[in-house]
């Protein structure tokens, strides 16, 4: 474990629990011993009706005629709702209103909501579901990216985003290649399956509680559907047992169900999607088809690039916009492109739409520039790591984004140059080469990858957070913020924050649920930004009752604000020392508020969408990786023999929990790039919506030798909370090491002639199709072995 | 849950009578593909006959030559035995790879075979090394045993009591599993003894088979090299969501050169 010492600026002990200190998540104990409560453990209410949705079988049809007579008739049943039976607005759709909560009457993806049934139990509500009988007119579906850009079936406009000019630049190169890549999507199979419980108050108001990372949408998106007001509803999430992006817009729909069903009966409600369901129901990470050209010079040098992506984004908008907006925005990584054409197309599908996933389309940009530096460093014969170096971002000069930002914190060169010294990249390089000449069926890959990833939501307005902070007279505290707990230790973050600002023991403070009528109008908690906004937004708070304290201690004691002193639980005016609750308890009696809302908004960004250019990131985080794998030509099998990551997290609140974001998300993106593959017939159903058929890594998969480092003494550049970085996503993309890892370890099976083709996910299947694809474009070892 | 009686007799001729008296029985093995079979209402029984309580059916023991395995003996129990280690090592190491922990616990052979499942690895062993299956009422060699996909020769009501498996000079299993569920995407099984080579493949293709032309190539020249010679032709394996057709068709060369290298080698 990396523990830093923490850095105080008093020679005192410091208090328990402030930030820098390697603290265990707040719930640890109860995710461990089953005491954590999530949604589906809250007591449920009496007469409470289980929910289950009647979905599409057809990927596109019209729906002639839907009985749902004997829906109605099964046993067990109390109710079925229709499309006409919703007294608002029948949409959950975050950003345009394209995603009926039920079908109106045509159906674009298998799976898509008709109506839903309530029931006494799970089971009578999940039997009677099956017996609508509906009759479709089926329509001809699209199902596939590319068949779309061809029909020009787009959910938003195309969007460009240019630099210089990239054909007179791709005319003038020395050298020029181009290509197309195919990357397949991801689910975000978080443990806890999509969950949403109504229950209804007096006069027509109604608490959710939702597993959700947006209760202020839920909020709003169940108030248009029952046809009532945000003061109506209340929406409460304690954690989510995971999310990853996936319960950032998808819960309105659950959410909108449950409570329209509570609305109609009076009886609370809960829909809960068994796995199958909550697969196939659900979006997830796009999947992408990319084109690319690109000219540079003997060295590797871009000289002129252009992409274009198509992207999956299934039947309607969600926050595809957003997502490929990121694409875009990270097609750069860490190159620097002077002239460069970016053209992203948003696909309209007949599958389920995709929606966020941890990168919200960052990781796809980042695949599609990683994997032509690489392809340029093949052809030139050239170690792929040099080539990045080459094209890096400069730190005075060459360091302006294709969006007009200029970046003021690249410390990529240093990172990169400590990494491979640390991780032995040269000397291993060259041991695999040795290895690899003599060896026949096995072969090693290395590569090492740099990641910078923006940070701050790329719509400006979301880049805001309250809190809630309240001390009790005997001086503890109780802490609430607009954010959400998945598990990835924000809660246990925030609570350093206010310990260390009031110089509390962290044990004082309770955290308590996101509460949309205690915390208004809050961002999803997304884009990494959960500890930056509510961690600053909760310091603030703490610090309005901290000067109050202050200001009171002052004049009790009879001296200057300045020689009042919060250290350690206790708090020093001038010569005189009282514990905190003292203090508290002094205040309370001459009647002083103890209790104050923070609010904070990001500095400096702007960004104008029209011309996708300004600043929209207040600061990137930084990271790189070395993978080593050894993969076998024969089967396409491979192992991750050795993983090392430097990764930074500015100056850490917590190096424990951050290690563990670090570790997590790394496996999640290698479960992206390699084994996870998502697998529609043509009929357009998924047909991977269980984990007997998906699989996403688990322990055994884990490198080998898995080296994980938070960079030493990185305190960011921008004030951000106590100089930290954000870190929910990045190091999900150190991942692309291993699939260049792969590709490198294909190139050597017919000896580095020529760069292999290979598509993600890394499967072994395609892996082996890579190995014969190379081998067949007359190389060295024309005929497969199979001995 | 659906409707159904459950009886759990304690000896075979109870289980066969209840069988009998039951409109539309199953017997229970160890239930790993019965019962989630029942839960996708693929099968509605109106008994299930658990055959738990039948000691007679459980065991490992030596009977000459022949390693004999009780139809309701778990994967676990063979995996580990130290009868089969002794006796035939290769199977001890199949029993070990099917599924998961949970599987092996409580699926049995017996159930494996009755069931056939194009992608299961026991039906490989029994026709890799010429085993003979033993019912209520006869036996029936391993190689007329699989008849098709999710087909055996079994007639109705009729109960595996137990198999035989020969003691082979040596055999080898050798299997590339499906990452998600660990059934085998392609399985082969090569066994050399007094009467020859065997070669049985599961999982390419939609009931186990032997590549009987390789087996007689190989009882000329028994090599790795052999191998290369002979394939399935990628017309005749499945293609489905797990693999390629294609991919099946070639993984069928690499694991049976594997197994052939491995009897070879001495490494089993």
């Amino acid at each position: 474990m990396n523990t830093r010492a923490k850095t105080g600026t008093q020679s005192s002990v410091p208090v328990q629990g402030g930030v820098g200190q390697a603290l265990a998540h707040d719930s640890g104990h109860l995710h461990v011993s089953g005491g954590a409560l999530y949604t589906d453990d809250i007591p449920e209410p009496r007469n409470l009706l289980h929910v289950a949705i009647g979905t599409s079988a057809h990927p596109h049809a019209k729906l002639k005629k839907v009985d749902l007579a004997p829906v109605l008739a099964a046993p067990g049943v109390v109710a079925v709702l229709g499309a006409e039976d919703i007294p608002g607005e029948n949409n959950f759709g975050p950003v345009l209103a394209d995603d009926p909560i039920f079908s109106p009457g045509l159906v674009q993806y298998v799976g898509q909501s008709i109506f839903a049934v309530a029931a006494h139990s799970y089971t009578e509500a999940r039997r009677a579901a099956r017996l609508a009988k509906i009759d479709y007119e089926l329509l001809e579906p699209i199902l596939d990216p590319e068949e779309a850009v061809r029909r020009q079936s787009f959910v938003l406009p195309t969007e460009t985003i240019s630099r210089g000019d990239s054909r007179k630049a791709l005319r003038k190169a020395l050298h020029h290649l181009q290509g197309k890549l195919k990357l397949g999507g991801q689910d975000q199979f978080y443990l806890e399956g999509h969950i949403a419980m109504a229950v209804p108050r007096e006069d027509g108001d109604m608490l959710v509680y939702s597993s959700t990372q947006h209760p202020g949408e839920i909020q709003h998106k169940v108030a248009h559907a029952l046809g009532k007001t945000s003061k109506d509803i209340v929406v409460e999430c304690r954690r989510m047992g995971g999310a990853f992006g996936g319960k950032e817009s998808q819960p309105a729909l659950f959410a909108c169900i449950a409570a329209l069903v509570a609305q109609q009966t009076g009886c609370a409600a809960k829909v809960r999607l068994d796995r199958d369901d909550d697969m196939i129901m659900t979006g997830k990470r796009h999947d992408f088809v990319v084109g690319y050209e690109v000219g540079f010079d003997d060295e590797g040098r871009i000289q002129g690039i252009e992409f274009e992506y198509a992207a999956r984004c299934g039947m309607s908008a969600d926050l595809s916009g957003a997502v490929n907006d990121r694409t875009m925005f990270h097609s750069d990584n860490a190159y620097f492109l002077e002239n460069v054409t970016i053209v992203s197309h948003r696909c309209k599908t007949h599958t389920v739409s995709n929606t966020a996933f941890r990168g919200f389309g960052g990781p796809q940009g980042m695949y599609a520039i990683e994997y032509v530096v690489d392809e340029i460093a093949r052809y030139l014969k050239l170690d792929p790591l040099a080539v990045r170096k080459t094209n890096f971002y400069g730190t005075d000069d060459r360091n302006v984004t294709p969006y007009e930002q200029t970046i003021e914190d690249n410390i990529l060169h240093e990172l990169v140059a400590q990494l491979e010294a640390s991780g032995d990249y040269a000397e291993r390089r060259s041991d695999i080469a040795e290895f690899n000449a003599a060896s026949r069926f096995l072969k090693r890959g290395i590569a090492l990858t740099p990641v910078k990833f923006g940070i701050s939501f790329t719509a400006t307005h979301l880049n805001q957070a309250g809190a809630l902070l309240h001390v009790y007279t005997d001086g503890t505290v109780h802490l609430n913020h607009g954010g959400t707990e998945m598990g990835q230790g924000l809660f246990t973050k925030v609570s350093q924050v206010v310990a260390e600002e009031l110089q509390i023991d962290i044990d004082r403070i309770k955290i308590t649920a996101s509460d949309t009528s205690k915390v208004p109008n809050a961002s999803a908690t997304a884009a990494s930004s959960g500890s930056d906004l509510n961690g600053k937004a909760a310091q603030l708070a703490a610090r309005t009752v901290k000067d109050r304290l202050r200001e009171f201690a002052a004049e009790h004691f009879a001296v200057s604000a300045d020689a009042v002193e919060f250290r350690n639980n206790r708090v020093q005016a001038g010569k005189q020392t009282v514990s905190f609750t003292e203090l508290v308890n002094l205040a309370f009696f001459a009647r002083v508020s103890l209790s104050s809302t923070g609010f904070y908004r990001t500095p400096k960004i702007h960004y104008d969408r029209k011309t996708f250019s300004g600043r929209p990131f207040y600061y990137y985080a930084y990271g790189a990786a070395i993978a080593e794998v050894v993969v076998d030509t024969l089967t396409g099998e491979y192992r991750v023999i050795r993983v090392d990551i430097l990764h930074d997290c500015g100056k850490s609140l917590n190096p424990a929990i951050d290690l563990g974001q670090v570790e997590g998300g790394f496996v999640q993106g290698m479960g992206w790039l390699t084994g996870e593959e998502l697998w529609w017939n043509d009929k357009g159903e998924l047909k991977t919506h269980a984990p007997s058929t998906y699989k996403i890594p688990v322990c055994s998969d884990l490198p080998v030798d898995f080296r994980v480092q938070l960079l030493e003494s990185a305190a960011n550049r921008e004030e951000t909370i106590h100089r930290s970085k954000a870190v929910g996503e990045p190091p999900l993309m150190l991942a692309l090491c291993v699939f260049h890892a792969l590709k490198d370890a294909v190139a050597a099976a017919a000896d580095y002639r020529a760069s292999p083709h290979l598509d993600a996910p890394a499967t072994p299947e395609a892996v082996l199709r890579a190995v014969d694809e190379l081998r067949a474009r007359g190389t060295a070892q024309p005929e497969r072995q199979t001995g | 849950m659906q409707d159904f009686s459950y009886q759990r007799p304690a000896a075979l001729t109870a289980a066969i009578e209840a069988f009998e008296q039951a409109e539309d029985g199953r017997f229970l093995a160890g239930g790993q593909t019965l019962l989630p079979v029942m839960k996708h209402r693929l099968a509605t029984p109106s008994d299930l006959i658990d055959l738990a309580g039948i000691s007679d059916l459980e065991g490992i023991s030596i009977a000459g030559s022949a390693l004999s395995i009780g139809a309701m003996t778990t994967h676990a129990r063979v995996a580990s035995a130290a009868e089969v280690h002794d006796a035939i090592p290769a199977l001890a190491k199949l029993a070990g790879c099917i599924g998961d922990p949970h599987v092996r616990n409580r699926g049995t052979l017996g159930g494996s075979i009755a069931n056939n499942d194009p992608a299961a690895d026991y039906p490989a062993a029994v026709a890799g090394l010429n085993a003979t299956v033993y019912t209520d009422r006869r036996r029936i060699a391993g190689d007329d045993f699989f008849t098709g996909f999710f087909e055996t020769a079994l007639e109705e009501g009729e109960l595996i009591t137990r198999v035989e498996f020969p003691v082979a000079a040596a055999a080898c299993y050798q299997k590339f599993d499906d990452p998600a569920s660990g059934y085998a995407v392609v399985g082969v099984f090569v066994s050399r003894g007094s009467q020859g080579v065997r070669v049985a493949v599961t999982g390419a293709t939609p009931c186990v088979f032997r590549m009987r032309d390789l087996e007689a190539a190989l009882n000329r020249k028994f090599t790795p090299e052999t191998v290369s010679g002979f394939c399935v032709p990628e017309e005749e394996c499945n293609d489905d969501l797990h693999a390629t057709a294609a991919y099946r068709s070639h993984l069928v060369g690499v694991m049976a050169t594997r197994a052939v290298a491995a009897i070879t080698d001495g490494e089993m």
